[in-house]
């Protein structure tokens, strides 16, 4: 359940710092390079408001605003979640506990004020899609290291930055995609640019970050974009608010915290 | 006209040269260019408004048509073995280019959504194929304790389970077929049989049959027709040189439809029985004239006998093949292609056997000399008997037809429709009978899509109130049509998570009582489910609503009553602003058929008008004209009255021949009018003239007749109920013009005494 883990930190996009004089470009290989991305330290805390927004082939679009908060407490990670719009599921909670063990499945709740009760939901692998968006757990995690073979294949600029290329053939010849290819800021191992290749090797999506800032040197990506080009279907996230100075209290991440909302 | 017939007889090795030269070309053409039209989307009229709305739905929807596979097991599926089947098949299914991954359901990709004590759990029915007992067990009972599987996925007997792939447009070809029905076979085991069913294979199979049947029909119908015409003709020789120029003309057809680039559509593959059935008169009227001009003038030279057989027949002959290529041209108004390329393929086509006909058998005739027939055979005191017979007891023919017309009028209130595709297949033919067994055991292999549409109102499918009525309607439609078997739609999505939510009582599979509850219960199935699905029951911002009604049929009757089910909620679907559509491809094909029948009845009335305004011009007489198109008339409404009492249903081929029936039945009349009017130039009365004129051309008018009737007759043998309800209609359609026109029709004539009244006043 690492990919879980790793979705709702990620959730708020962190980026580690990254420090120059660790850099030297010419030696890294693909898979240094795809290991600095991993390795980046996060924010022990971090709030945001995420504004979430599908749009499907007919471009009819559902967009959702919600509050989070995410801390680290070592052997666990815990998430809380909040949806401020639409209207009709104001207050409606999520908090997810995902633990370091990778043996250890995620804890989930849930809080449907409408109903007033509090259930658990245990969600399987075949939860693949977050929330009817384009991304994946593993998209929204970081996919370990060793799972793919790594190949830098090129440097180019993108945006105005300059990145390494990288491409990540899957070892497990089952897996959802065969390979991605990533860009990757050469200064801040962010990964702007990342295209997915399904099972049969047909491009499936492009995820692409369009803004990201430095917050006391964390980079964290502020408007990101997934496109899934087959089906036509798109999402964006941007992140708002993002404030990582806090200190959230542990009793913030409990059931009691789920019922009683924003 | 015969001038230039005439002079071109002074070249016939040159014509026989053209001839020959044209037919080479045309016949390149077909061999290279010909192509078979199997996809039926391609034969619907995309721009008609419930076609443009059903595209668009398909679109929201993801509305597509499915292959359905039933895995059985007479001793049940849950043990290792069927489950295994069920899991490789599947698979096997999702690797396939023409069919999406995630097109393909089954219970092996199915989600559960089942309650816990504390919570909500989604997750699959199975992912490792269960081996103990207790897991069989346990797999068994989650199965039954969820009504979005139980009786959809899996039987209720518990020996059967479906597979259903779901497929992009446009992929069904030969091909594919065969090698789903390979791998079909290939999961074949003692106890388990695999069955495939759905409508892309119903329509893949028609489109592939139909044409393949009426290939086989062609040879036996040119061989019977060998065999009439030489009865007529009595030389074999005449008689394949009758065949060539019908042949020749059918290559010319289907080189001019390759030419132009037409596809050969299912309908178009009638054209070659069509045209070789209809384009044989023409040869056997003009032998017969000559045969009759030699008898009487052994002396003449062939210069003499052929241009006397070009003056005396080209007229009548150009005359039918005209009113012929109108009931074929008529087709024209039809809003569907593939039937307004029929029309006017098959129209040139007759055009091209009359031109052939008037060149080609006189070119012959000049290069290779005269045929010779035996001595005259008295036979025209029969016709003067059986004429005045008929004129004698003309109450018999006026009193029968009135009988036949009130009979056939209740004959026609019985007629319906039917689009269906299943119908067109034999009783006890696999297809049928697989379909029987899959909806015996489950909801329906017909698919009904039913569009509510509240035009843009956001969230207004998040309304309990407008859910309540659409279970309330999908109840209705399960209990008053015996053919629904199931419907789906986002409230049976709903049910389920409210009953699951509260700990799976049975008191809480209702729809939720206020919205707020509807929006988070989406919500939590958006996180916890795979939300893919609800994109096939609702649009993004809740505005449209798409339900799926089963159907154990796909005839028009049971689509239709469906339809009345839902219209009767249509006023209170409107109170709450929510209009009604219907898309899918069982609405498409009702439609459809709609369309063509529309569309018939139109060119019925058309041909029949445009024959009797042209026979009025060509006899110069308005009223000859009308009595003309009485026995087509009573064809049309005998053809209606006995489909109607058979319960042979119009459908896309059987509408198709009332204009066509007209346009060759007619035939006979022209050619008796042709002769009795010049017949009643020379003669004292009008039953005079009609006895010549059935000396003359009685035998060649009835040698027409059983050629047309046994040419279509032949397609009785085929293997195709549709091609046998054809040949078997316009063989009927051909009899009763034949005989309304000896009958009625003379005693019409004789009692209007058109040519004879100036006559009498003369004589008065």
């Amino acid at each position: 359940m690492k990919k879980i883990t790793t979705s709702f930190i990620t959730f708020g996009l962190i980026f580690g710092l990254a420090s120059n004089s660790e850099l030297s470009a010419q030696t890294l290989d693909g898979k240094q390079i795809i290991e600095k991305v991993y390795n980046r330290p996060t924010p022990p805390n971090q709030t945001s408001t995420l504004t979430m927004t599908l749009i499907n082939k007919s471009g009819e679009t559902r967009v959702r605003t919600i509050k989070q908060n995410t801390k680290d407490f070592g052997d666990v990670e815990k998430n809380i979640m909040f949806f401020i719009t639409p209207a009709d599921v104001k207050n409606t909670s999520f908090m997810n506990w995902t633990y370091t063990d990778a043996t250890k499945s995620d804890d989930q709740w849930i809080y449907l004020p409408a109903l007033k009760k509090t259930k658990r939901i245990s969600s399987e692998s075949k939860s693949d899609y977050f929330m009817g968006s384009d991304f994946t757990y593993d998209d929204l995690g970081d996919r370990k290291v060793e799972d793919d073979t790594h190949k830098l294949i090129g440097k180019e600029t993108l945006d105005g930055k300059e990145c390494y290329i990288v491409e990540s053939v899957s070892k497990d010849k089952s897996y959802m995609y065969s390979k991605t290819v990533t860009w990757v800021v050469k200064d801040h191992f962010i990964e702007l640019k990342k295209e997915f290749y399904d099972e049969e090797g047909e491009k499936l999506k492009v995820q692409h970050i369009k803004k990201y800032g430095d917050f006391d040197g964390f980079y964290i990506k502020i408007l990101e974009e997934m496109v899934n080009v087959q089906d036509k279907h798109s999402t964006s996230l941007f992140f708002e608010n993002i404030n990582i100075s806090v200190n959230l209290p542990e009793d913030l991440f409990t059931e009691r915290m789920l019922m009683r909302g924003i | 006209m015969e001038k230039g017939l005439i002079k071109l007889l002074k070249t016939p090795w040159l014509v026989l040269g053209i001839c020959f030269a044209l037919t080479l070309v045309f016949f390149l053409q077909m061999k290279e260019k010909s192509r078979l039209e199997t996809d039926l989307d391609k034969y619907m009229p995309q721009e008609h408004p419930a076609f443009v709305y059903s595209a668009m739905a398909e679109e929201w929807f993801n509305i597509k048509d499915g292959i359905i596979f039933a895995i059985e097991n007479e001793n049940g599926i849950y043990n290792t073995e069927t489950l295994d089947t069920l899991k490789q098949l599947t698979k096997r299914l999702q690797k396939l280019q023409q069919i999406n991954k995630s097109d393909v359901n089954s219970l092996y990709t199915a989600d559960n959504i089942v309650g816990t004590e504390d919570g909500l759990d989604v997750k699959a029915f199975f992912t490792k194929v269960p081996k103990t007992q207790e897991e069989l067990d346990n797999l068994q009972q989650t199965v039954r304790s969820n009504e979005m599987v139980y009786g959809r996925l899996v039987s209720e007997s518990e020996t059967v389970t479906l597979i259903v792939a779901e497929l992009e447009d446009g992929v069904f070809s030969q091909e594919f077929y065969d090698e789903i029905l390979a791998i079909a076979a290939s999961y074949h085991t003692e106890n388990i049989k695999v069955y495939v069913v759905g409508r892309p294979i119903v329509e893949g199979t028609l489109a592939l049959l139909a044409p393949a049947d009426m290939k086989k029909m062609i040879p036996i119908v040119l061989l019977v027709l060998i065999f009439v015409l030489f009865l007529a003709l009595r030389k074999i020789k005449n008689t394949l040189l009758v065949m060539l120029v019908v042949l020749i003309s059918t290559i010319w057809t289907f080189g001019l439809m390759a030419l132009i680039g037409i596809p050969i559509y299912a309908v178009s593959t009638m054209l070659p029985v069509m045209l070789i059935v209809t384009g044989v008169a023409y040869g056997l009227y003009l032998y017969s004239h000559l045969e009759g001009y030699i008898r009487d003038n052994p002396a003449a030279t062939k210069l003499e006998a052929v241009s006397n057989m070009l003056k005396a027949m080209s007229i009548p002959v150009i005359i039918t093949a005209v009113t012929t290529s109108i009931g074929f041209l008529s087709l024209l108004t039809s809003q569907v292609y593939p039937v307004k390329y029929f029309g006017l393929f098959a129209g040139f086509g007759v055009l091209t056997s009359m031109i052939l006909s008037l060149i080609f058998i006189p070119a012959v005739i000049m290069a290779f000399g005269l045929p010779k027939f035996k001595p005259a055979q008295e036979k025209s005191q029969l016709a003067y008997k059986i004429t005045a017979s008929i004129i004698k007891n003309k109450y018999v023919s006026i009193i029968g037809t009135v009988v036949v017309i009130v009979l056939m009028i209740l004959g026609t209130q019985k007629l319906w429709i039917n689009s269906s595709f299943l119908d067109k297949f034999e009783k006890d033919s696999d297809i049928v009978l697989t379909d029987k067994f899959i909806n015996a055991h489950f909801g329906g292999t017909t698919a009904l899509n039913l569009i509510l549409d509240s035009d843009g109102k956001l969230n207004t499918f998040k309304q309990p109130e407008v859910l309540r009525l659409i279970d309330k309607m999908q109840s209705t439609l399960e209990a008053d049509v015996p053919e629904v078997g199931t419907s789906f739609a986002l409230s049976n999505f709903l049910k389920r998570m409210n009953k699951v939510m509260h700990e799976d009582r049975d008191e809480f599979d209702v729809i939720p009582d206020n919205q707020n509850l509807v929006a988070q219960y989406l919500l939590l199935y958006e996180m916890s489910g795979d939300p893919k699905n609800l994109v096939k029951a609702v649009n993004y911002d809740y505005s449209r609503l798409n339900v799926t009604i089963q159907l154990k049929s796909d005839n028009s009757k049971t689509i239709n009553s469906a339809i009345a089910v839902v219209q009767s909620f249509a006023p209170d679907f409107k109170k709450l602003g929510i209009s009604i559509n219907f898309a899918g491809s069982g609405y498409k094909g009702l439609v459809f058929s709609d369309l063509i029948l529309d569309g018939q009845i139109w060119s019925l009335i058309l041909c029949i008008l445009i024959v009797i305004i042209l026979l009025s011009f060509m006899f110069k007489n308005i009223i000859i004209g009308l009595i003309s198109g009485v026995p087509i008339l009573i064809t049309a409404l005998i053809g209606f009255g006995v489909m109607g009492f058979l319960n042979i249903p119009l459908n896309a081929t059987t509408a198709l021949l009332s204009s066509i029936a007209v346009g060759i039945g007619i035939n006979f009349a022209v050619h008796f009018i042709y002769q009795y009017r010049s017949y009643a130039i020379t003669s004292n009365s009008s039953l005079e003239a009609a006895q010549k004129t059935m000396a003359h051309s009685g035998r060649s008018i009835s040698f027409n007749a059983i050629v047309v009737i046994l040419g279509f007759l032949v397609l009785l043998f085929s293997v195709f109920p549709p091609n046998r309800e054809l040949g078997f209609i316009i063989s009927l359609n051909m009899f009763t013009s034949f005989v309304g026109t000896l009958t009625i029709m003379l005693v019409l004539i004789n009692k209007s005494n058109v040519y004879f009244q100036n006559k009498d006043k003369k004589l008065s």
